[in-house]
C-alpha cells in the first residue's frame, strides 16, 4: 500500500507541476510598440511612416530615408484586471476572486539608419509576447497557477528598400528569447484530516538563453490619391527552453506526513525541466488614406495560433513528472482602425478602435491565462518638432466576460471578466 | 410567418415538457443502507450523516427539508481515525463510548431510511425499537424507532414525492468482510434478490406517487478494503514472497482484505509464520482474509446479476436507474479522474480522497461526488435544475476530527484488529442460515411476512 501511496503522491505532483505550463504559449501577444500607433489601434501596416513600422510593416522604413537617423524609445504601462466568478462543482457558485493588481511596462527601442535614399537598415528591440498573472495566496486555483510571468524579447534587424517611387519592401530577421517564471502550490488530500492541504510550492524558472530565430517581411504600396496598401508577415517560431524547477515544502502539521512527502520531492535542490513552446505567425493587410490634415487607416490580421496544439513538458531526471498537454488553439482574427488629425504644426490628435478574437478554447482557460474576445478604445496626442516627437495614448481594453462552460481541463470552472487600461508613451529623436 | 409561429409553438412546447416532468423534492425520502445513511469510517455519526449523498442533494434543492436519525460523536460504532501514517498507517476506533441519537423524538418519519448493514431482506422485514436498543440491532432501533415498521414501510408512510433507492450492497458485502462468498451465508441468493427487489419496488410504486430513481450496485471488490494490500512482500535475501494462506500461497490475482494487516504484523503468511486464514470458519465465525480470483469473480458475478435484476425491475416499472456501478468502475480503472483545480481524486486508500478509513464507504468528499453525479442524472432525467455540488466546500472543509487521539494505543498495522472487528461485527455471516442455502429458493415461509401497506406509527 505504501508503494501505491507513493505512486499517488507522484501522480498528483506530476499533474500539479505540468498544468501551469499551458500558459506559456497562450494568447498573450503584445502589440505595444509606440505612443503614436497606440493611439491609432496599431492600424499602421498601410501607414508605415514612423519607427513603429518596424513591427507592423518593415517596408515602411524605405519611405523614411529622408528623416535621417531615427531613434524611438518608449514603454506601455499595462494594468491588467481580471475578476473570476466560480461555478460548481469547483470552485463553487459563490466563489469570487480578483487578480492581484500589477503594472507591466514592456519597453520598445527602435533605430533606423538610412543607407541611401532608397535603402534603410533598422534595428529593433521589443516584446511581442508577454504575460503576467498573480492571485492571492488563498486563491482556490493556486494549484493551477499562483503567479506567472512570461516575457519574449525580439531583437531584430531589417532592411527596407524602395523599389519605385510608390512601392517598397522590407525584410528582417528576429532573434527571440523568452524569460519565464511560474509558481504554484501543490495540494494533496491530507490523509489525517481528509481535506486539501498545501504541501509544497513549485517554482519553474527559465535559465540561460532560451531562443529561436524568426523572420518578417512586408510590402507597402502608395497607390495614389492618398491611398496606400500594406501587407506584412511575421513568422511563427518555437522556443525549446531549459529551466529549473524548485520545490519548497509547506508543513502540514503532521510530522510523518511531512516526512513522507519529503521523500518524494526534491526539496533540497533544483530539477532540470525542458519545455517546447510554439508561437504563432502573424500576417496583416491594411488600407490607409492620408492628406495633409488626416490619416485614416484600417487593417485586418490573423495570428496563427493553430500551431499551439500541445505543450510537452519534460523532466529529464524525473520522467514521472513529464507530460504532454493538449491545447488545440485556433487561429484568431483582429480588426483595427485608427484616425489621426494633424491639428497644428506641433500637435496631432488620434483615436482608434480594435477588435481582437481569442484563440483559446474554453476548456483551456485557466487562472494562468483566461483569454477572451476583446475590444479596445483609445485616444492619443503628440507633440513634435523637426527632430523630436513625444507620443502618448490611453487605451481601455474591454474583454467579454467568458465562461469555461463547465469544460475546464483543470476542473476549475467559472467566468473570467477582464480588461484594463494601457498607457502608451514614446519619444522619437531624429539626428 | 406561419412557419415562424409554428416554430415558436414548437419551442414553447419543447421548453415546457421538461418543466412538467420535473421531479418534486418537497418530500424526498432516501431508502437504502449504509451508503445512503452517510456511514463513513466504520461509523454512523452526525457529521457524516449531514454530508450523506441524500442530504447533499436535498441541500442543493432549495426548500427541501431533510431529517435524519442523527447520532452524536463519535458515532456508532466509534468512528475510525488515522492515528499515524508512517512507517505504517495505523487506523483504529477513537474510543469505546459510542454516540447517542439526537433526533429520536422527531414526530414524523425521517427522510433518510438508509440503515447501515441493511440487506434487501432487512429493509423489507426488519424493524427496530428505540426504547429497547440492542447492540445487534442498533441501527434499526435508532432509525426505525417504533418496533413495528420496516424501512420500506416508513418510506411509504412518509408519502414521498421523490425517492432514491440504493439497496443491495450488503447483500454481497458480507462475502468481502468474511473473505468468503457463500450463498445464503455471506451473499444473498440471486433468486431471493429478484423476488424481494421486485416486491419492494412494486410496493413503493403502488403505494406512493413518488418519482423513484433506482441505483445499482458497484463492485465491492474494487474498494480499498481489498485493493490496498499487495499479496506479497519483498523480503531481503529472499525476494518477493507471496503470503501463504491455509489453502496455499497467494498469487497476483488474489486479494487481501484489510483484516489481513493485523495478522501479517503478527507473522501470519510469512516464511516462518502460520498461514493466513483464507476462508470463513463456519464453526467459529472467524473471517477469512483472502479472496481468491475465483471468489472475486463469484462476487462480481453476483453483483452483475443483482444489477441485471435492478435494471429489469426499473424497466418493468418505468423507473430510471443510475449506474453507480459504472461510476465506481470508471473511478477504479482511472477512466474517470475527478479533477478539481488540479486536485484529483481516486479510489486509492487514504490519499485518494474518495474513501473513508474503513476502506468500504466513501467519506464526505466521496459522498459529495456521488451527490453531484446523481444531481446531474436527475437534472438530465427529469429536467430539474438542481445546482451542482460545490466540491470546493467538501475539499477544504475537512473531516470530523478528534483531538487527543493517542497513537500509543494503535498497533503497527494498516487497520487495527479492533477496527476490523468493529466492521465485521456489523454484518456477521448468517451461519445459522447456512443449511438453508441448500434448498433452492429458500424456505421463505419461515421469514416474517411484512404487510407492505402498513402505516408506520411512533411510540
Amino acid at each position: 500500500m505504501i508503494a501505491k501511496n507513493r505512486g499517488r503522491v507522484l501522480l498528483v505532483a506530476a499533474v500539479v507541476l505540468t498544468a501551469p505550463v499551458l500558459g506559456w504559449g497562450s494568447g498573450f501577444a503584445l502589440f505595444e510598440v509606440g505612443g503614436r500607433q497606440g493611439g491609432m489601434a496599431g492600424a499602421m501596416v498601410a501607414v508605415g511612416d514612423d519607427l513603429s513600422t518596424l513591427f507592423w510593416n518593415p517596408a515602411g522604413m524605405a519611405f523614411q530615408t529622408d528623416e535621417g537617423i531615427q531613434l524611438m524609445v518608449g514603454t506601455t504601462l499595462i494594468q491588467p484586471e481580471q475578476m473570476f466568478s466560480g461555478m460548481s462543482p469547483y470552485p463553487g457558485d459563490s466563489y469570487r476572486a480578483d487578480q492581484v493588481e500589477q503594472t507591466f511596462f514592456p519597453v520598445h527601442l527602435f533605430l533606423g539608419i538610412p543607407v541611401n535614399d532608397r535603402l534603410e537598415v533598422s534595428f529593433a528591440l521589443h516584446s511581442p509576447f508577454g504575460l503576467g498573472t498573480e492571485w492571492e495566496d488563498d486563491f482556490l486555483g493556486r494549484f493551477i497557477s499562483q503567479k506567472a510571468d512570461l516575457m519574449v524579447f525580439d531583437l531584430g534587424v531589417s532592411m527596407a528598400y524602395q523599389l519605385s517611387e510608390n512601392v517598397a519592401f522590407g525584410i528582417g530577421i528576429d532573434y527571440m528569447t523568452a524569460v519565464i517564471e511560474l509558481t504554484r502550490n501543490i495540494g494533496l488530500i491530507n490523509p489525517y484530516d481528509q481535506r486539501v492541504s498545501d504541501v509544497a510550492e513549485a517554482n519553474l524558472k527559465s535559465e540561460g538563453l532560451n531562443a529561436a530565430w524568426a523572420w518578417n517581411a512586408g510590402i507597402l504600396w502608395k497607390i495614389g490619391s492618398g491611398f496606400s496598401f500594406g501587407a506584412s508577415y511575421r513568422s511563427a517560431f518555437t522556443i525549446n527552453g531549459d529551466g529549473k524547477a524548485s520545490f519548497t515544502q509547506i508543513p502540514t502539521g503532521y510530522a510523518d506526513l511531512d516526512g513522507l512527502i519529503d521523500t518524494f520531492f526534491p526539496f533540497d535542490g533544483k530539477v532540470p525541466v525542458e519545455a517546447s513552446i510554439a508561437f504563432p505567425d502573424f500576417w496583416s493587410v491594411g488600407l490607409a488614406w492620408q492628406n495633409e490634415k488626416w490619416t485614416v487607416s484600417g487593417q485586418y490580421g490573423i495570428q496563427g495560433w493553430n500551431v499551439y496544439e500541445d505543450l510537452p513538458i519534460i523532466f529529464p531526471e524525473n520522467p514521472e513528472f513529464s507530460s504532454v498537454r493538449e491545447e488545440n488553439w485556433e487561429d484568431a482574427a483582429q480588426w483595427r482602425i485608427g484616425v489621426e488629425l494633424r491639428a497644428s504644426q506641433h500637435w496631432d490628435l488620434r483615436i482608434g478602435y480594435l477588435e481582437d478574437e481569442t484563440p483559446q478554447p474554453p476548456e483551456a482557460m485557466s487562472p494562468l491565462l483566461a483569454d477572451n474576445d476583446r475590444v479596445s478604445y483609445m485616444g492619443g496626442i503628440s507633440y513634435h518638432t523637426d527632430r523630436f516627437r513625444f507620443d502618448i495614448a490611453y487605451e481601455q481594453v474591454e474583454g467579454d466576460a467568458r465562461s469555461t462552460d463547465g469544460q475546464s481541463n483543470d476542473g476549475f470552472d467559472g467566468t473570467y471578466d477582464s480588461g484594463g487600461p494601457l498607457l502608451h508613451m514614446s519619444i522619437t529623436l531624429k539626428f | 410567418m406561419k412557419k415562424t409561429i409554428f416554430a415558436l409553438c414548437l419551442v414553447a412546447l419543447l421548453g415546457a415538457t421538461p418543466a412538467m416532468a420535473q421531479a418534486d423534492f418537497s418530500t424526498y425520502v432516501a431508502l437504502g443502507d449504509s451508503y445512503t445513511a452517510g456511514f463513513a469510517s466504520g461509523s454512523l455519526m452526525d457529521w457524516h450523516q449531514e454530508r450523506s449523498f441524500p442530504a447533499v442533494i436535498a441541500q442543493q434543492e432549495a426548500g427541501t427539508t431533510f431529517e435524519q436519525a442523527l447520532i452524536s460523536q463519535p458515532g456508532i460504532g466509534p468512528i475510525l481515525e488515522l492515528v499515524s501514517l508512517a512507517p505504517v498507517p495505523v487506523i483504529t476506533p477513537v474510543g469505546l463510548v459510542p454516540g447517542l441519537p439526537t433526533n429520536a423524538t422527531l414526530p414524523r418519519p425521517y427522510n433518510n431510511y438508509g440503515v447501515p448493514t441493511a440487506t434487501l431482506y432487512d429493509i423489507l422485514f426488519r424493524t427496530g425499537d428505540i426504547l429497547n436498543i440492542s447492540p445487534d440491532n442498533v441501527f434499526y432501533d435508532i432509525i426505525l424507532r417504533n418496533g413495528i415498521n420496516t424501512a420500506l414501510e416508513w418510506s411509504i408512510g412518509a408519502q414521498p414525492t421523490f425517492m432514491t433507492v440504493w439497496i443491495g450492497n450488503w447483500d454481497v458485502l458480507g462475502a468481502l468482510l468474511a473473505g468468503t462468498p457463500i450463498d445464503g451465508v455471506t451473499m444473498t441468493p440471486e433468486e431471493s434478490f429478484a423476488l424481494l427487489f421486485n416486491n419492494a419496488i412494486g410496493a413503493l410504486v403502488t403505494n406512493t406517487a413518488a418519482d423513484i430513481v433506482l441505483i445499482n450496485i458497484p463492485y465491492c471488490t474494487q474498494t480499498p478494503f481489498v485493493t490496498s494490500l499487495d499479496p506479497y512482500v519483498e523480503i531481503p535475501q529472499i525476494g518477493r514472497w507471496y503470503f501463504t494462506a491455509d489453502t496455499g500461497p497467494l498469487t497476483d490475482d488474489d486479494l487481501l482484505t484489510l483484516g489481513a494487516g493485523a495478522l501479517i504484523a503478527m507473522g501470519y503468511g510469512l516464511p516462518t509464520g502460520p498461514p493466513l486464514p483464507d476462508n470463513l470458519d463456519l464453526i467459529s465465525g472467524e473471517p477469512g482474509v483472502v479472496l481468491r480470483a475465483a471468489e472475486v469473480a463469484m462476487i462480481n458475478d453476483r453483483i452483475d446479476a443483482f444489477n441485471a435484476i435492478i435494471a429489469d425491475v426499473g424497466a418493468t416499472y418505468g423507473l430510471p436507474v443510475f449506474d453507480m456501478n459504472a461510476l465506481f468502475d470508471d473511478l477504479f480503472t482511472g477512466a474517470l479522474v475527478p479533477n478539481y483545480g488540479s486536485i484529483t481524486l481516486s479510489t486509492d486508500f487514504l490519499l485518494g480522497g474518495i474513501y473513508s478509513y474503513d476502506g468500504l464507504h466513501p467519506q464526505h468528499i466521496g459522498y459529495a461526488l456521488i451527490a453531484d453525479e446523481l444531481i446531474q442524472f436527475i437534472n438530465a432525467t427529469y429536467g430539474n435544475n438542481i445546482p451542482r455540488v460545490d466540491m470546493g466546500e467538501a475539499l477544504f472543509e475537512g473531516d470530523w476530527q478528534t483531538p487527543g487521539v493517542s497513537p500509543a494505543k494503535a498497533k503497527d498495522v494498516v487497520m487495527s484488529k479492533e477496527a476490523f472487528d468493529q466492521l465485521y461485527r456489523m454484518a456477521p455471516p448468517k451461519l445459522d442460515q447456512a443449511p438453508r442455502i441448500r434448498r433452492p429458493g429458500g424456505n421463505r415461509t419461515e421469514r416474517p411476512s411484512g404487510d407492505l401497506r402498513r402505516k408506520p406509527s411512533l411510540h
